[in-house]
């Protein structure tokens, strides 16, 4: 039983300058499923979030998410604080459009900047944060209304190579204690490798799905565990061809089973 | 350093204007260059025969009445034409016109329309000072990042909630700057007008000292205003304007 089902989802922005973002797009999710969204920068994978959220409406074709009633956290690529709202309430923001009650709002917050390690600069504004710091917020910000679905894009792109690598192993051990299903968007196989059940690579735009690859590492992975794997750099390798412009084009909307061992 | 200097500076100027003022009464009669304690005895006197209150009354009653106004209309119809094309092609017309009539036409055609009366003064300030805070609020409705709207509607929250969680505070720092630099013209179009209109207030009390050739009074009255001028920006824009504007203070 899927829990994100997209059938045949297309889009195009108004006009049609520059064609159809996202083109034929089908994908089923299982619940408490991690899966990234593979593909180059500018393909469309945006879209395909804010179709989810809810933000846009598809051109064609249909999306469900569990029975509709969900709760869904987004972290986007930037922050997207609140500049006049400290990190403690711009955690609370989301919260509070749960409808849950006051007490409840200001508990489930501190936890939440607890679990991304910011309880000490809950007071502090947005301006006074790094930039990695604000993207936990944002973090803190999606996980606090324990959603149903988590949807995030490039949430790390914008940060540095050691921030970025720190904030990632901190996402991998939070998704596993929690039960929510997550679609992350990236352009970084490693960053996909690192934390997804499944790897939906998609094509430049407009995307269509080029293929979607299993991942073979359980549940218990590090970046060090990764290293040491021998299918680690084969799937690599594969990831990075089927990224390769010319391979995507000829690849088309297929849905070859890559392994590790392929 | 700075701590001890700044100050110290601006108290020697300050001296030295009273100096100079002192300096140059020496030298002309007290119709033409008031000495200090001529103004100041028209200040006593003009207190103790309670006119001082009572005009500084009428002219804070119309200056902070068509402020007043101009926030009430200002503020949604510059939200409006800072959100939707169509009421900025509307309003362009009338804002250019606004902005650019000379005040003085403004006063002569409400004194035609009106007569001369508080309404015909604070129609005129509203008129002349509207503009200065409108475009403002425009300017600041259009600064709204639409990042930070998509992540409200995101997590659900309401239009009700997007208004005041997200709209409402992006605004702030431009209604803030408008509304002070509307409030400057709004106590010189109101002098104005009460000076050509002639009903009750500073302005009119300095059109009489005039013809009375009363110069200490003159000046009494425009110090009196500058010192309320004063009073708005240090005890009342310093203080909310840092309060409002907290979060961009880093450390």
């Amino acid at each position: 039983m899927s829990f994100v089902e997209i059938t045949g989802l297309s889009h195009r922005f108004g006009r049609d300058r520059g064609g159809p973002v996202l083109s034929d797009v089908t994908l089923s999710v299982r619940r408490s499923e991690f899966v990234a969204v593979l593909g180059p920068s500018g393909c469309g994978k945006s879209t395909l979030l804010n179709v989810l959220a809810g933000l846009v409406s598809p051109t064609e074709g249909t999306v469900t998410v569990g029975d509709g009633t969900v709760r869904i956290g987004y972290v986007f690529q930037a922050p997207r604080l609140l500049p006049w709202r400290t990190a403690r309430r711009n955690v609370e923001f989301g919260l509070e459009q749960t409808g849950a009650s006051r007490s409840a709002v200001r508990e489930r917050a501190a936890a939440a900047l607890e679990l991304v390690h910011l309880a000490e600069h809950a007071d502090k504004y947005p301006n006074q944060l790094s930039g990695g710091m604000q993207q936990r917020v944002a973090l803190a910000r999606g996980l606090a209304i324990e959603p149903d679905l988590l949807l995030m894009d490039e949430p790390f792109a914008a940060l540095d190579a050691l921030t970025r690598s720190y904030l990632q192993e901190e996402l991998l051990s939070l998704v596993r204690r929690t039960d929510s299903t997550t679609i992350l968007v990236t352009h970084d196989i490693d960053e996909a490798l690192l934390l997804a059940d499944r790897v939906v690579v998609m094509t430049q735009r407009p995307a269509r799905i080029a293929s979607i690859v299993d991942v073979p590492f359980g549940p218990e992975r590090s970046v060090a565990s990764l290293i040491a794997d021998e299918r680690y750099p084969e799937l690599r390798t594969s990831l990075r061809e089927l990224l390769r412009p010319q391979v995507t084009a000829a690849a088309g909307p297929s849905r070859a089973q890559v392994t590790a061992d392929a | 350093m700075n701590r001890v200097f700044r100050p110290a500076r601006i108290a020697i100027s300050a001296l030295v204007l009273l100096f100079l003022w002192w300096l140059g009464s020496q030298f002309y009669a007290d119709y033409i260059f008031p000495s200090v304690p001529s103004v100041w005895s028209a200040f006593t006197s003009a207190v103790s025969r309670g006119v001082w209150m009572e005009m500084v009354g009428d002219t804070l009653l119309h200056t902070l009445s068509a402020a007043g106004v101009i926030l009430l209309i200002g503020l949604p119809l510059g939200i409006v034409i800072g959100r939707s094309r169509i009421a900025e092609d509307l309003s362009r017309v009338w804002l250019v016109f606004l902005q650019t009539v000379p005040t003085v036409v403004l006063i002569a055609i409400a004194l035609i329309f009106i007569g001369a009366n508080t309404t015909a003064v604070v129609t005129v300030t509203v008129a002349s000072g509207l503009t200065y805070f409108m475009l403002s609020v425009v300017q600041g409705t259009r600064a709204i990042d639409r990042d930070l709207v998509e992540m409200a509607k995101a997590y659900h929250a309401g239009e009700s909630v997007i208004m005041r969680a997200v709209l409402l505070p992006a605004v702030v720092p431009y209604v803030l700057a408008g509304a002070r630099i509307m409030l400057g013209v709004a106590w010189q179009v109101t002098l104005f007008a009460e000076y050509l209109v002639g009903s009750a207030g500073v302005g009119f009390q300095i059109s009489s000292a005039i013809k009375l050739l009363d110069t200490s009074g003159v000046f009494m009255w425009g110090l009196s205003i500058v010192a309320f001028t004063l009073l708005f920006e240090y005890g009342m824009f310093r203080p909310v304007e840092a309060y409002l504007t907290r979060h961009t203070r880093r450390s």
